[in-house]
């Protein structure tokens, strides 16, 4: 790692001169740039990811959180980027605490966001502000408590309609 | 059923009185309820892909035996082929759809996750754990997914059942028809014991242990 760590990539560089303070820690791995970023500066980063010549991401290719529970700050969103005319891709990665978990929508840049945002809000319960309709997407609304955070209760059923009793499965009764 | 409205006429023809036939109320409904049955187009994951291939394509034609009219709409169909997990979310849409279908209604769940929720038995926030917790199911098919001749089978199961049941006097009555048995000595009680035993030293798996008993790498 301490070695990877030495060999700054081509995107690293330049959000690093763009953003000063902004870029926490990076490192690559066979070509492909990690950068762990603040929380605040998303949504400029995002922009100028998207924008500039020398990176231009024209695709969003994923969003989805990690649930750090014996680390803090405990969340971490990690969005997928990449340029198809340059063909290259980045990792940003944005670290959330449990207690303010809230984070800027990128909707406004990607439009494939919006429902990444809602399955990750589904998920985790991290909040994405200015989202148009931050409601879940896979579970019913219903639904208690966010089912892939690490302490949501294993064997926890929160059934919709009430299950009736099973008696005839293995009872096939007189032919 | 070529028997009976071909052969049967031009066997009968020279005698007389031939063109009227006694026969008992049941028999003749049954007969026309057990071949005549149109699935609901309900597929929910990867068995409707098995169960369409059954109606649909020509080697498993299930229209050889009068059930491959799929009904889009519940209020058509009389048969429902559960195919695929059903989830809590479609739960709700499940029992509404069985409710909206006229009388009498048949219920064929197929495949390991419809019978008892298959891969997503141990620990799912979102999987019914068998689809007659939600409404009550004639024939399971199991497998995974089951082969279109195994839903042929549970198809000419659920026809024998419906032949051989007493329509006219106690309608709401179904004689299930016996598929398997189990083996001398061995009750229901004991299997099922043995299922649960099962389950459980699967779902209790202890990591470390594990780990320290995987043979290190070596030579790198």
């Amino acid at each position: 790692m301490s070695t990877e760590q030495e060999e700054i990539g081509n995107l690293t560089q330049l959000l690093q001169e763009q953003f000063p303070g902004a870029v926490q820690s990076y490192h690559q791995h066979r070509g492909d740039e990690t950068v762990l970023v603040e929380r605040s500066q998303i949504l400029p980063i995002c922009q100028f990811l998207r924008d500039d010549e020398r990176s231009k991401m024209e695709m969003m290719i994923d969003l989805t959180a990690v649930d750090y529970i014996k680390e803090s700050p405990r969340f971490e969103v990690v969005y997928h980027f990449k340029s198809l005319s340059l063909e290259h891709r980045i990792r940003v990665k944005v670290r959330v605490p449990e207690e303010d978990c809230e984070i800027d929508s990128i909707h406004e840049l990607w439009l494939a966001v919006d429902w990444y945002e809602r399955e990750c809000y589904d998920m985790y319960g991290i909040i994405f502000k200015n989202h148009p309709n931050l409601q879940r997407i896979l579970m019913y609304s219903q639904f208690e408590g966010y089912p892939l955070r690490k302490d949501y209760p294993i064997g926890r059923q929160q059934p919709l309609v009430e299950m009736r009793p099973v008696n005839e499965r293995h009872d096939y009764g007189e032919l | 059923m070529g028997l009976i409205t071909e052969k049967l006429p031009k066997m009968m023809a020279g005698m007389p009185g031939s063109d009227i036939i006694f026969t008992r109320m049941d028999a003749v409904i049954n007969w026309a309820r057990a071949n005549s049955l149109w699935p609901l187009t309900f597929g929910t994951s990867c068995c409707a892909i098995e169960m369409m291939m059954a109606p649909g394509a020509s080697r498993h034609d299930l229209a050889r035996f009068g059930a491959e009219v799929a009904r889009p709409s519940p209020r058509q169909a009389d048969m429902l082929i559960l195919a695929g997990t059903i989830v809590k979310r479609m739960a709700p849409r499940l029992r509404t759809l069985y409710e909206q279908m006229p009388e009498p209604r048949y219920v064929i769940a197929t495949g390991a996750c419809t019978i008892s929720g298959g891969p997503f038995i141990y620990h799912s926030y979102s999987t019914v754990r068998g689809a007659d917790t939600i409404i009550p199911v004639d024939v399971y098919v199991p497998g995974c997914p089951p082969r279109p001749e195994g839903l042929l089978y549970g198809l000419l199961t659920l026809q024998k059942m419906i032949r051989s049941g007493e329509t006219v006097r106690e309608p709401g009555i179904r004689h299930k028809p016996v598929t398997s048995e189990t083996p001398e000595g061995i009750t229901i009680e004991d299997i099922k014991s043995e299922m649960l035993a099962l389950l459980e030293k699967d779902a209790v798996v202890d990591v470390r242990k594990a780990a320290e008993q995987m043979e290190r790498p070596t030579g790198i």
